[in-house]
C-alpha cells in the first residue's frame, strides 16, 4: 500500500514537471555589449506580461558574438533562440536565420493589432533583408555622428581668434578640409591659446573600427557626381566600398583622397592609430578634445561626464563633415528551433521592435529609434538631442558590405589602411590597387 | 608443511586473480570518465582540426568546407601577414626570451643570501601573480597616450607624450617589455630553486680555495642550475609561441601587423573577424609543427637528454 503511495506521488510530480515544462518555454539570446543592457531589460518587461516565457540573455564581447553565432547556426544546434546581429554580417548569418516575412504569413495571429509596420523606416527594414528574405526585424538605427564642444564654437573669442587666422568664422565643419583648420586651431601645440590639448579625437586602429571609419571619409567622394558616374550608384548588398557591378571601388584618386584625408587630421589627434572606441570617447568625456566623431550611444556617456556639464551648453551634435556610416543591428530567430520556441521569440521580437519598446529603450539606453513616429516625437526628441538630426543623417549615410566575403575583407583591410596611415606602405594608388588585387582573390576564391 | 603452504597458495591463486580482476575493472572505471573527455576534448578536436586545415571551412560562407587538398599550407607562404605574424613572434623568441633569462638568472644570484632575501623573492614573484587579462588592462592604462603613468613620468623628465600603441617600434617595445615584465619571475623562481639545490658546503670549499664569484658561478653553481636554466628555457620558448594576451589587450597586433604574433593572426584569421575556420586550422598546424621541431632542436642542442639523465640505459 505504502509502496504504490509512493509510486502515486512519483507520478504526480513527474506528471505536474511535465506539464509545467511544456507550458512554458525558456529563451536564448546572445547579444553584443552595445544592445545587450537594452535587451535585458525588455526581457524583464516581456516575461512580466508572458509569464510563460523566460529569457536568458547573454552579453558577449563583439569579437565573440559572431563565432559563437555563427558556430551554432552551422552546426545547426539551435543553443541561440534569438541573436542581435550587424546588419553587415547579414551576408554570413543568413543561411541560419528564420525568413520573418513568410513566419508571420503563416503566424499572423502572433501579430499584436496595434503592430504598425509602415511606421518601420524603410531603410532600417531593407537593412536587415537579404535575398528578398527579411532575416531581421531592425531594433538599433544606429549611425555616426560629429560631437563637438557646443560652448567653445559659441564661445565670441574663440570666433574672433579663428577669424583672425584663417578668414572665416568659426563654425561646426562640413567638409574635412574645414575640419583640418578647426583641428588645428583647438591644438595647443599649434595654437597655445587653444582651450583643448586636442581638437578631434580620431580612432583609426588595427581594428573593425577602421573599416567603418574609412567610409566617412570615402563617402564625399565615392556618392559625388563624378563618383556616381565613374562606380555607378551605391548598392546597399556591395555598399559604398564597391562599384555598382561589385568590384572594389576604393583603388583610385578617390580611395587615396580620402586616406589623406584622414592622414591630414592625424596631428590634431591624440594617438589616432593607437587609439580605438574607448579612448576617443574617454578623450572627448574629459573634454580633452574639441570634437569627435562617434557612435549615437556614447552620447550617454558624453552626458553624465562631469568635464561637460552642462550637457545641454556643452555637447553639440550635427551630421559628420564628410557622410556618416550606417551601424544598424537587428534582431534575428535561429531557424534550428523547435517552433514552439520560433513562436515565442517572434512575440519577443514584436514586443522589442514596437512604439513602446523603441521610445524607452531610446530614452533609457540611446538605443536610435527605428520607428518614423519615435523620431518626430517631441518626448524623444528632448530626451535624446540627436533624434532631432537623425533624419537628415540617415539621408546620407554610407554603407559597409554585406556580402558572406565581408570579415575577411575587413581583416586584410584594416592592416593596408594602418600601414598606408603609419607610413609602412607608401599612401599611394599602387597600394591601393595591391590592396583591391586581395579583395579581388578573396571574392573569386570562394 | 610445505605441501600444505603450496596447496594453499594454489588454493588462492584464481581469487586473487579475480580479485585483481575486479581492482583493474574498477580502477578502469575511474578512469574512464577522464579517458572519454579528454578524447572529446582534446583529441577530437584535434583531428577535427587537422582535417578542417585541408578544406575550405568559413563559417561566413554557407557551401564551404570542401576538401581543398594543401591549398591553405601553400597559402601561409604567399600570406604577408602570416609572415609578419611569424616575424614579430621571433622577435618575442630572440629578444625578449634572452633579456627574460638573462635578468631572471642574474636576480637570483643577486639576492640569495641576502639580508632580506625573502621580500625580495615576494616583491619579485607579484608580477607573475597578476592575471594576465588584468596584466593587459594595467597595461593599457599606463601606456595610455593622454592619461597614461608612463608618459607622466617621461614629462617629468622633459620628455613629450610618446604614441606607444601608434607607432610600430613602440607599439613592439611595449610588447616586449609587458613579456619581460611577466615572465622573468618565472625565470627567477625556477633558477632560483636550483640555486638553492647548490649544497652549501661546496660552495663554501670552493670560496676557501679563493673561487672568484665568477668561478662560483661557472664551476659550483652552473653545472647544478643547468638543467632549471634549460627547462626555464624550453617552457618559455613553448609559451613564447604562443603570446597572445598582452596582444589581445593592448595593441590588437597592430598598428598594422607591427605586434600581431603568430597565435593572435590564427586568432585573427579564426575566431575574431575572419571565421575562416580551413585556413586557421592550417596555421595552428604549422605552429604545433614549428614549436615541436624548435622544441626538439633545442633539446638537441643543449644536450638535454643527458642532462637530465632523460636517456635509456643501454
Amino acid at each position: 500500500m505504502k509502496k504504490y503511495t509512493i509510486l502515486m506521488m512519483v507520478g504526480i510530480l513527474v506528471g505536474l514537471f511535465a506539464v509545467t515544462a511544456m507550458a512554458s518555454v525558456t529563451l536564448s539570446l546572445i547579444t553584443s555589449p552595445d544592445t545587450g543592457p537594452s535587451l535585458q531589460w525588455l526581457a524583464q518587461q516581456f516575461e512580466k506580461q508572458n509569464p510563460d516565457i523566460k529569457i536568458n540573455v547573454s552579453i558577449v564581447s563583439w569579437e565573440t558574438l559572431y563565432p559563437r553565432l555563427l558556430a551554432d547556426l552551422r552546426a545547426r544546434s539551435g543553443v541561440y533562440d534569438i541573436f542581435t546581429w550587424d546588419v553587415m554580417t547579414a551576408g554570413s548569418i543568413h543561411s541560419g536565420a528564420l525568413d520573418l516575412t513568410k513566419f508571420f504569413k503563416e503566424h499572423s495571429n502572433l501579430v499584436p493589432k496595434n503592430y504598425d509596420w509602415k511606421d518601420l523606416l524603410p531603410l532600417a527594414e531593407r537593412l536587415g533583408e537579404w535575398n528578398g528574405d527579411l532575416i531581421g526585424l531592425p531594433y538599433y538605427n544606429n549611425t555616426m555622428l560629429f560631437y563637438y564642444r557646443k560652448d567653445l564654437f559659441n564661445n565670441p573669442k574663440y570666433q574672433k581668434e579663428f577669424y583672425n587666422k584663417f578668414g572665416r568664422p568659426l563654425r561646426v565643419p562640413t567638409t574635412w578640409a574645414e575640419a583640418v583648420d578647426v583641428a588645428r586651431f583647438f591644438t595647443k601645440k599649434y595654437n597655445p591659446n587653444s582651450p583643448t590639448r586636442f581638437g578631434i579625437a580620431l580612432m583609426f586602429p588595427t581594428t573593425h573600427t577602421m573599416f567603418y571609419m574609412f567610409p566617412l571619409f570615402f563617402g564625399p567622394y565615392r556618392r559625388s557626381p563624378d563618383g556616381v558616374r565613374e562606380f555607378g550608384p551605391v548598392n546597399i548588398t556591395y555598399g559604398d566600398y564597391f562599384t555598382s557591378n561589385g568590384k572594389p571601388a576604393f583603388a583610385n584618386k578617390y580611395g587615396l583622397m580620402a586616406l589623406e584625408d584622414m592622414k591630414a587630421l592625424m596631428p590634431y589627434a591624440p594617438d589616432p592609430l593607437g587609439s580605438d572606441y574607448g579612448q576617443t570617447i574617454e578623450y572627448f568625456s574629459q573634454g580633452m578634445t574639441a570634437m569627435c566623431p562617434q557612435w549615437t550611444n556614447p552620447y550617454m556617456q558624453f552626458k553624465s561626464s562631469p568635464a561637460l556639464q552642462p550637457a545641454s551648453e556643452k555637447i553639440g551634435i550635427a551630421p559628420m563633415p564628410g557622410r556618416s556610416v550606417a551601424g544598424n543591428w537587428a534582431l534575428g530567430i535561429s531557424k534550428y528551433i523547435p517552433l514552439k520556441k520560433q513562436i515565442a521569440a517572434a512575440k519577443f521580437l514584436l514586443f522589442a521592435t514596437s512604439k513602446w519598446a523603441t521610445l524607452h529603450v531610446l530614452e533609457k539606453f540611446g538605443i536610435a529609434p527605428i520607428r518614423e513616429s519615435v523620431l518626430d516625437n517631441p518626448e524623444a526628441q528632448k530626451a535624446i538631442p540627436w533624434v532631432k538630426a537623425l533624419p537628415a543623417i540617415y539621408q546620407t549615410e554610407t554603407f559597409r558590405p554585406r556580402i558572406p566575403q565581408e570579415p575577411q575583407l575587413e581583416s586584410i583591410t584594416d592592416v593596408y589602411f594602418s600601414e598606408m596611415l603609419s607610413g609602412k606602405i607608401p599612401m599611394t594608388i599602387e597600394s591601393l590597387k595591391k590592396l583591391a588585387q586581395k579583395w579581388e582573390k578573396v571574392l573569386s576564391s570562394k | 608443511m610445505e605441501e600444505s603452504t603450496i596447496a594453499l597458495e594454489n588454493k588462492n591463486k584464481p581469487v586473487k586473480n579475480s580479485v585483481r580482476a575486479h581492482d583493474r575493472r574498477i580502477a578502469i572505471l575511474f578512469i574512464l570518465p577522464a579517458v572519454i573527455l579528454f578524447l572529446v576534448m582534446a583529441i577530437y578536436p584535434f583531428i577535427y582540426m587537422i582535417y578542417t586545415s585541408f578544406t575550405n571551412l568559413n563559417l561566413s560562407m554557407s557551401g564551404t568546407g570542401q576538401f581543398i587538398g594543401l591549398s591553405n599550407y601553400f597559402e601561409i607562404f604567399h600570406d604577408p601577414l602570416a609572415l609578419g605574424s611569424i616575424w614579430f613572434s621571433a622577435m618575442v623568441l630572440l629578444i625578449a626570451v634572452p633579456i627574460e633569462m638573462v635578468i631572471g638568472i642574474m636576480f637570483g644570484l643577486l639576492i640569495r643570501g641576502i639580508k632580506g632575501e625573502r621580500v625580495f623573492r615576494l616583491l619579485f614573484l607579484i608580477s607573475m601573480m597578476i592575471p594576465g587579462i588584468v596584466f593587459g588592462i594595467s597595461a593599457q592604462m599606463i601606456f595610455n597616450y593622454l592619461f597614461g603613468s608612463a608618459n607622466y613620468f617621461l614629462s617629468l623628465f622633459g620628455i613629450s607624450e610618446i604614441a606607444w600603441f601608434g607607432h610600430a617600434a613602440t607599439a613592439q617595445f611595449v610588447i616586449l617589455f609587458l613579456d619581460v615584465i611577466q615572465w622573468t619571475p618565472f625565470i627567477f623562481l625556477i633558477t632560483y630553486a636550483g640555486l638553492l639545490s647548490v649544497p652549501q658546503d661546496l660552495i663554501d670549499a670552493a670560496k676557501v680555495d679563493g673561487a672568484s664569484r665568477w668561478q662560483l658561478f661557472a664551476n659550483v653553481e652552473f653545472p647544478t642550475l643547468k638543467s632549471f636554466i634549460y627547462i626555464a628555457l624550453i617552457i618559455r620558448l613553448i609559451d613564447a609561441l604562443k603570446i597572445f594576451g598582452k596582444i589581445y589587450m593592448t595593441t590588437w597586433g597592430g598598428p598594422g601587423m607591427a605586434t600581431s604574433s603568430w597565435s593572435f593572426y590564427i586568432y585573427k584569421v579564426g575566431v575574431s573577424y575572419g571565421w575562416d575556420i580551413g585556413y586557421a586550422s592550417a596555421l595552428a598546424l604549422i605552429l604545433l609543427i614549428a614549436s615541436a621541431v624548435l622544441v626538439n632542436l633545442l633539446i638537441k642542442v643543449l644536450n638535454l637528454g643527458e642532462t637530465l639523465e632523460l636517456r635509456k640505459e643501454g
